[in-house]
């Protein structure tokens, strides 16, 4: 089953900083600053292709990642969810 | 693992370097990855034109303010009575300026406005003050 697609702005919209293990993403249309774990940066990274659904962005990120494909797909709707209730992703 | 440093370049700036294979987490469902930071300032944003600033602020009303600001006590000569009311943002901003603060002449504004430049974290209107100052605004 298809879940919903999701699109990002360009990549120009957002600074990125990174932490050791946090990102800071400054979202310049908001002007809000997130602090972000894994895999956030690499969820909009893979938007940055296209509009996507979980399933489409957990294959484009197996071609450049190594990951626990189990409950995959469902770790990625969840970050989505979590990615469009402040803003930083949209359904396309 | 160590043949795979030859395929090592910078990531991209601001973006995750998406050239080499790496080990991702992705964590649990129900694990937050998002924490939101919304500045305070930022947040006043519609209501910075309507917050206000008392001159001076309760704690030392009664006192009257000299030509360059500083709270003096009650009839000091040359300096001006405090102000019946509050101001809003818009009208100090427009003082600021150049225009005279609503119900002063000239050298009463410039007093009034230099005891507001003078304001401080944690004295009343001092984020109102400090809201106009950001020039995004």
């Amino acid at each position: 089953m298809a879940g919903p697609c999701y699109e990002a702005d360009a990549p120009g919209a957002r600074l990125h900083r990174s932490l050791d293990a946090l990102d800071l993403i400054y979202h310049r249309p908001s002007g809000m600053t997130h602090m972000v774990s894994e895999p956030v940066p690499q969820i909009l990274a893979a938007l940055a292709a296209g509009p996507a659904d979980a399933a489409k962005i957990a294959r484009r990120l197996a071609a450049t990642h190594d990951f626990d494909a189990n409950g995959a797909e469902d770790a990625i709707a969840a970050r989505l969810a979590e990615l469009e209730a402040v803003g930083l992703v949209r359904r396309a | 693992m160590s043949n795979e440093h030859d395929q090592h370049e910078p990531a991209q700036a601001g973006e995750p370097d998406a050239t080499r294979r790496q080990a991702l987490m992705l964590g649990a469902v129900a694990a937050s990855a998002v924490v939101s930071i919304r500045p305070a300032l930022a947040q006043s944003a519609g209501s910075v034109l309507n917050c206000e600033i008392p001159v001076p602020d309760a704690g030392r009303a009664g006192q009257y303010i000299a030509a360059d600001g500083q709270l003096v006590p009650p009839d000091t000569p040359g300096a001006f009575p405090p102000s019946p009311r509050p101001f809003k943002g818009e009208e100090v901003r427009a003082a600021m300026q150049g225009r005279s603060l609503p119900g002063t002449d000239p050298q009463r504004s410039q007093a009034y406005t230099n005891y507001i430049r003078r304001l401080q974290h944690g004295q009343s209107g001092f984020t109102c003050y400090a809201s106009l100052q950001n020039p995004r605004r």
